[in-house]
């Protein structure tokens, strides 16, 4: 049909012309930056695998993969758990259901700047809203963002309660689709609730799981708004992230090159992270 | 020896009544049906025996246990569902095993009863599939297989073979049964075929709005049905009904409607034969038709004359579709000859056979 | 005994519920507070007054920046809205040669992490002398995958013979795109842009690369620099400016939160 091809050629063009300049062309001159050495304002200057080189060395790039990965360690178990709970809790009839529900979701709408803004108030040391309430019932104040061993663990904690909700729906949805039939077989089987739980619910919200894991840990990586406001990537850098570098790099050094090596870098970094992931989760499903 | 038994059960949501005053004794060791239309409780009733549903009053029974209160778990029941209820993520032997392995029953003693059911429901090859890479029969019969490992008091079936085609389900029908008749465990089966009901059962429950509306064998509800409700729901195809009247002829009793005179001189029940507005129930294969010749008076014993409208040849049994003034009826003969569309006949209705129902009650004969 | 449970059940849900909503009722009630009651834990202010939002109305842009932001994330779900639906309408129903490579092309486009790209997309933006520019804040969103994605996906089900019976009647395809499939297609089109407007309204790190110029911040932009920068001088006025960002986005929430839940959480975009 000439008329047709003509007409979906027609309608495809401007958005193959938009992926070819803010697709394509981005993604393969990322790779060619790597080798170049660029401030945009003189020329770029061939520099063969000096970047690699560099990165591979940098310690404040190993430093930053460090704390995102320690950021996970806290942030994945603790989403999770914290999710599926709330899930649990809402998966049955109940009253003012749409009213929680949006409560746990809330601070999914609300910008990332806010949320950080507003928990460095409440983490603040001395007139912040949770070592009031620390004092108040007789606990010591923590200086949550300034000591560098609460720094990322106090971001992670927070990074959970802003997307929780999030986890949630996800989880409520997978909890529609398990079969009434199952629920009642395996409840006439003899199962209690920690047995229905850990026999029927948990294996069956597999798919669910590995989707919170695999989204949480590629938000993970690319932390940038909540250390740049809250710690600025200190204390001792110790909250520094990747995506926060890679801004740095570009923005105040103005060493394009080298931040499109990072770019670079962080991708084959959440691609890696993300496959091993899913293999160790498949394995586990197997069993 | 288990036998279950429901007092004065009743259960409502709300102002509606699904089930009302249900009594009912199963007897050890025999497969009752429950059946009815939608609507009728008998699934209602089967999920309270479940303990998938509260009891709003009356209590359940099984053997002298109190059951009412008790959480499915702890009443030692297995339950096939309609759409089979099995674990999607589990293999079919994890699946069979599964009730077991939540009560820590011992590794070898599980393993004696998976490999039993499975030789009885022919699953050895299919111990290492998951559901969902079975067929419809195969995933039913690895229902049955997780009822039958757990060796329970009681089996419930819900409509098992509602999601099975014509063909599988007439296989099924035959194995539930032969199953049954071996394991010796009472059984109770829920289903809305009464042609399932009429095979299986031992004793069949006829439900409907919630009230129990007959028990008994299959064959008593076939030969003495209650009312016209169990009348015209046993049997395929369903009986005749014709409303008309009783009224004395020549010493003994007529029946006449509109179209049809019918002496039961031959029948001997003088002093109970009511009298004024009945019902004439008659079966289809209660019926002999003969293609008449002549024009006959039509009053010749027992004979109600037809004009044939439709003619179905099921090969052995042949329906013949007639009309009797403004009556459509059916007759289900075996005659090799049979008459074409138009044609007149003589059916003549064996008065043994025949039914009398006065308002919805039936009012017996002889047999 | 189950009564117990249902009122424990109810606790820890409206104790969640409260540690959700409570931070922002926090942060609102400080906007009203002056300086010397910012510590406290009281939701009530003692002395409330409004000299943080004039603080911070006189110290920066403010109105301004809600303007821009308004006017960029408007923009740019508009232009999703109907390129991207052209888009969508010729990969769905129309066959043409390259059309499962776009397809390919778009999800593809998905697995990649923003950061790879954002340097060159930073680079050409500064060659192209965009720097302090809407088009800057603009032309790289112009076209969403995952949009057109989802709209694909539902212009897939309506029904070949509207189309058929369109086309007899003479009519073009953009006539059919926008005269039949919009009104079939309001599910979808409210999803999409419930999620790319507030993915263009949250978003920060894209206009701090290409913007730096004041009058010209969206109001996430503006909102980071301004408390980050000291212009705010206290958490008063800093949160009074996060204040300005968020009622729009709690009211419209409050009113569609199902709207919001579905787009959001279907589309896994996060503010």
């Amino acid at each position: 049909m000439r008329a047709e091809q003509r007409s979906g050629t027609l309608m495809a063009a401007p958005y193959t012309a938009f992926l070819l300049v803010f697709a394509l062309y981005p993604i393969l001159f990322a790779l060619v930056l790597v080798f170049l050495r660029w401030d945009l304002v003189t020329t770029p200057a061939f520099a063969g695998f000096d970047n690699v080189q560099l990165l591979a060395h940098d310690g404040r790039f190993w430093r930053a993969v460090a704390n995102t990965f320690l950021f996970l360690s806290i942030h994945l178990p603790l989403q999770i758990v914290t999710a599926l709970s709330l899930a649990l809790a809402l998966n049955r009839p109940l009253a003012f259901r749409s009213f929680w529900r949006a409560a746990f979701f809330l601070p999914v709408v609300i910008s990332g700047a806010v949320v950080a803004i507003l928990w460095s108030n409440l983490y603040a040391t001395d007139v912040g809203l949770i070592n009031g309430v620390l004092v108040r019932i007789g606990l010591r104040p923590v200086s949550w963002l300034t000591d560098p061993n609460t720094a990322m663990p106090a971001i992670a904690a927070m990074v959970t309660w802003k997307n929780v909700g999030f986890y949630v729906i996800i989880y409520l949805a997978g909890l529609q689709y398990i079969p009434r039939s199952c629920k009642e077989a395996i409840e006439i089987e003899g199962a209690t609730s920690w047995q229905r739980f850990r026999y029927l619910t948990l294996p069956s919200l597999l798919p669910q799981t590995i989707l919170v894991v695999t989204l949480s840990t590629i938000n993970g990586f690319q932390l940038f708004i909540e250390p740049y406001v809250m710690t600025g990537g200190g204390p001792l850098r110790r909250t520094y992230s990747i995506v926060l570098y890679l801004y740095t790099n570009a923005f105040a050094y103005q060493k394009m090159g080298y931040a499109a090596t990072i770019g670079v870098a962080l991708a084959l970094i959440i691609g890696g992270v993300v496959f091993i992931q899913r293999r160790v989760i498949g394995k586990a499903e197997a069993v | 020896m288990p036998s279950v038994h429901f007092e004065h059960v009743t259960k409502r949501f709300g102002s509606t009544t699904v089930v009302d005053d249900f009594n009912l004794d199963v007897e050890d060791g025999e497969l009752l049906v429950l059946v009815g239309g939608s609507g009728s409780g008998k699934t209602t009733i089967l999920r309270m025996l479940a303990g998938l549903e509260e009891v709003t009053e009356g209590r359940i029974r099984i053997d002298e246990r109190d059951v009412t209160h008790l959480p499915p778990r702890e009443r030692d029941v297995a339950m096939v569902f309609q759409d089979y209820g099995l674990y999607p993520h589990m293999t079919v032997r994890e699946n069979l095993s599964l009730g077991l392995r939540l009560r820590k029953v011992a590794r070898t003693e599980i393993d004696r009863r998976v490999t039993w059911a499975a030789e009885m429901l022919r699953l050895e090859p299919l111990l290492t599939r998951k559901p969902k890479q079975l067929s419809g029969g195969q995933q039913q019969r690895v229902a049955m297989g997780r009822a039958m490992v757990r060796e329970p008091l009681v089996f419930l079936f819900d409509e098992p073979l509602s999601n099975l085609d014509a063909g599988l389900r007439a296989q099924m029908r035959i194995e539930i049964g032969g199953l049954q008749r071996r394991l010796k465990t009472t059984t109770v089966y829920v289903t809305h075929d009464q042609v399932e009901a009429m095979t299986l059962g031992d004793r069949i429950v006829v439900l409907a709005d919630g009230r129990i509306q007959q028990i008994g064998r299959p064959i008593d509800l076939y030969r003495a049905p209650l009312n016209r409700f169990v009348a015209g729901f046993v049997g395929t195809p369903p009986m005749n009904f014709v409303d008309g009247l009783i009224g004395s002829e020549n010493g003994g009793a007529a029946f006449s409607a509109e179209g049809i005179h019918f002496d039961m001189l031959d029948r001997r029940m003088p002093e109970t034969m009511p009298t004024g507005p009945v019902t004439l129930g008659v079966r289809p294969e209660d019926m002999e038709v003969d293609v008449c010749e002549a024009s006959p008076d039509g009053s010749a014993n027992g004979a109600v004359r037809g004009r044939v409208v439709l003619v179905e040849r099921l090969g052995g049994t042949s329906h013949i579709h007639f009309d009797a003034g403004p009556h459509r009826l059916l007759a289900a003969v075996t005659n090799e000859r049979l008459p074409e569309v138009g044609d007149a006949i003589a059916v003549r209705l064996n008065s043994e056979r025949v039914h009398l129902f006065v308002g919805d009650q039936r009012v017996s004969s002889v047999n | 005994m189950k009564i117990l449970k249902r009122i424990a059940l109810y606790g820890v849900l409206a104790l969640a519920a409260l540690s959700f909503i409570y931070p922002f009722l926090w942060m609102a009630s400080a906007t009203f507070k002056p300086l010397t009651e910012i510590g406290s834990l009281s939701l009530i202010p003692d002395h409330a007054t409004l000299d943080n939002y004039k603080t911070m109305w006189a110290r920066a842009p403010f109105g301004r920046a809600l303007l821009n932001s308004v006017f960029v994330a408007g923009t740019i779900t508009i232009s999703v809205l109907v390129f991207g639906s052209i888009t969508a309408y010729a990969m769905a129903r129309l066959r043409f040669r390259g059309s499962p490579v776009l397809n390919a092309a778009t999800m593809a486009i998905l697995l990649v992490p923003g950061q790879l790209t954002l340097i060159p997309m930073y680079t050409l933006i500064v060659q192209l002398g965009l720097i302090d520019t809407y088009a800057a804040l603009i032309l790289p969103y112009l076209f969403n995958a995952t949009a057109i994605l989802m709209m694909r996906q539902f212009f897939l089900q309506i029904p070949q013979s509207l189309i058929d019976s369109a086309r007899m009647d003479g009519m073009r395809e953009m006539r059919i795109l926008f005269t039949i499939f919009w009104p079939l297609s309001k599910p979808v089109l409210s999803i999409v842009a419930i999620f790319v407007f507030m993915g263009s309204w949250n978003e920060v790190l894209w206009p701090l690369l290409v913007v730096r110029e004041q009058q010209l911040m969206t109001l996430p932009q503006l909102l980071t620099v301004f408390s980050l920068g000291g212009g705010a001088g206290s958490v008063g006025v800093s949160l009074a400016s996060a204040m300005v960002l968020v009622i729009p986005v709690v009211i419209a929430y409050a009113i569609l939160q199902r709207n919001f839940i579905e787009s959001m959480a279907g589309s896994g975009v996060k503010g």
